[in-house]
């Protein structure tokens, strides 16, 4: 390789480098959760505990990412397992007796024409209050496939995050699941 | 009653639907079209669908019915396409067919509701779409059922954590079934059981984790036939029951067929 070549390759580097940091310090470059290595929202892991190093190891206080559910995947089920603890005891509604989500974050109520004397014959919209949700993670792991329908995912909310060169949450990540995206990609 | 298994047969690709018919002979709809194994496992006979097979059913005169998104494809037994009944909004995504004595039901998973035809293919009515949500709720996205000797059909509803009964008019006769996440008589996670068989009871299986059983007719659980020989991220399990209570369950992951026999005492 000639000596030019390498000058300008080296200088092709450092001007895209350049490049990313002035698009980062002007919040087009964000940090994002990608929900296809994250262990709570990846296929195929069954039976493993929800991790919550989302929670633990963010900066910010009670975490910038948050559980979020895509109403369009929803199945607006009677049985939520995100939504309950499905294995606990039925109570004489027909239902699990205990919610899942230690924080209380997720509410639930009926909808369209609702049948007011059989649960199970309705629909269901499940509403997560981001200011009390801590990206724990637990609701995403039970809505993922096959148990659930996958609509609940992490997501980094860009309100909250401060933007860390280094994000905290990847470093101690074993997926290596925090990822920095242009904005548009990472909505 | 308790059961073991006996054999598996490979698929060999994308598995979705299975049917017995009267002479042991298993069908098999895949991404490929219908496979036909004899009760030993060896393919007998295959043939190409115009798309993906998703159910398939074979009629008291052996025709063998395939569904099919938008469209059933009817056969002979050895493979001759007969009549192609195509209606993109009746028949939107046919997952499941069966038989009454004078008319063919096909589930339409895209509408959440059981189609009942006549012989020649026109649209009689509806059954499971009466009620306030409006269909069968199938967050799962198969409708499945069975029809017994009476002309009962039993539906799957996994929303609802049941089976019911419903009469060829679609009236609701009934239902088996209650949701629960320790007793393995009921049914666990968001939606189960997914898929329903019928013989000298009622057979169903569920997803996460994959389990199949059988039931009485009263709704009481007679056997918990399997629960860790499937990948447990299988959903969506087909179902048949033979001769001598035979149960072919399709693991949807392996694309295989797992086949087991009560055990006598």
């Amino acid at each position: 390789m000639s000596e030019d070549l390498t000058r300008r390759t080296v200088l092709a580097v450092l001007a895209g480098g350049a490049a990313f940091l002035v698009r980062k310090a002007n919040g087009q470059i964000v940090w994002q959760v990608n929900a296809a290595r994250c262990i709570n929202s990846r296929l195929g892991d069954t039976g493993v505990e929800a991790c919550n190093l989302c929670t633990t190891e963010c900066v910010v206080a009670l975490s910038a990412v948050r559980a979020v559910n895509e109403y369009a995947k929803c199945g607006r089920c009677n049985i939520c397992p995100a939504y309950f603890n499905i294995s606990s005891a039925v109570n004489e509604l027909g239902q699990p007796s205990e919610k899942l989500c230690p924080r209380d974050a997720i509410a639930r109520k009926p909808i369209g024409k609702v049948d007011p004397e059989d649960p199970a014959n309705n629909f269901y919209e499940y509403i997560i209050d981001e200011e009390k949700c801590d990206g724990c993670g637990k609701c995403v792991l039970k809505c993922k496939e096959p148990l659930g329908l996958g609509s609940i995912t992490l997501r980094v909310r860009y309100d909250r995050c401060v933007n860390c060169n280094e994000c905290a949450i990847l470093r101690a990540c074993p997926q290596n699941a925090l990822v920095q995206l242009p904005i548009g990609q990472a909505l | 009653m308790e059961y073991r298994h006996v054999q598996v047969i490979d698929g060999k690709g994308a598995l979705h639907g299975i049917a017995v018919d009267s002479r042991g002979q298993l069908y098999a709809a895949g991404d490929s079209g219908i496979k036909i194994f004899d009760g030993a496992g060896r393919l007998n006979a295959r043939w190409a669908t115009a798309r993906p097979a998703l159910a398939v059913a074979v009629a008291g005169d052996g025709a063998v019915y395939a569904g099919e998104l938008g469209r059933i494809e009817i056969f002979d037994g050895a493979g001759k396409l007969l009549h192609t009944w195509r209606d993109e909004k009746l028949l939107g995504r046919v997952t499941a067919i069966g038989f009454t004595q004078d008319s063919v039901l096909a589930g339409d998973a895209a509408d959440r509701a059981i189609r009942r035809f006549d012989r020649s293919g026109k649209f009689l009515n509806n059954i499971g779409k009466d009620n306030p949500v409006n269909g069968l709720l199938i967050p799962n996205g198969v409708v499945d059922f069975a029809v017994d000797a009476q002309g009962v059909i039993y539906a799957a509803n996994p929303g609802k954590h049941r089976v019911e009964r419903y009469t060829p008019g679609g009236e609701l006769l009934g239902h088996i079934g209650r949701f629960d996440g320790i007793d393995p008589a009921g049914f666990t996670g968001c939606c189960n059981p997914t898929n329903v068989a019928i013989r000298d009871g009622i057979y169903t299986t569920e997803k996460a984790g994959p389990r199949v059983k059988a039931y009485d007719f009263s709704g009481k659980l007679l056997a918990v036939i399997a629960t860790d020989l499937f990948d447990v991220n299988c959903k969506n399990m087909s179902i048949a029951v033979g001769s001598h209570g035979r149960v072919y369950v399709v693991d949807t992951v392996k694309a295989a067929i797992l086949v087991f026999e009560p055990v006598t005492v």
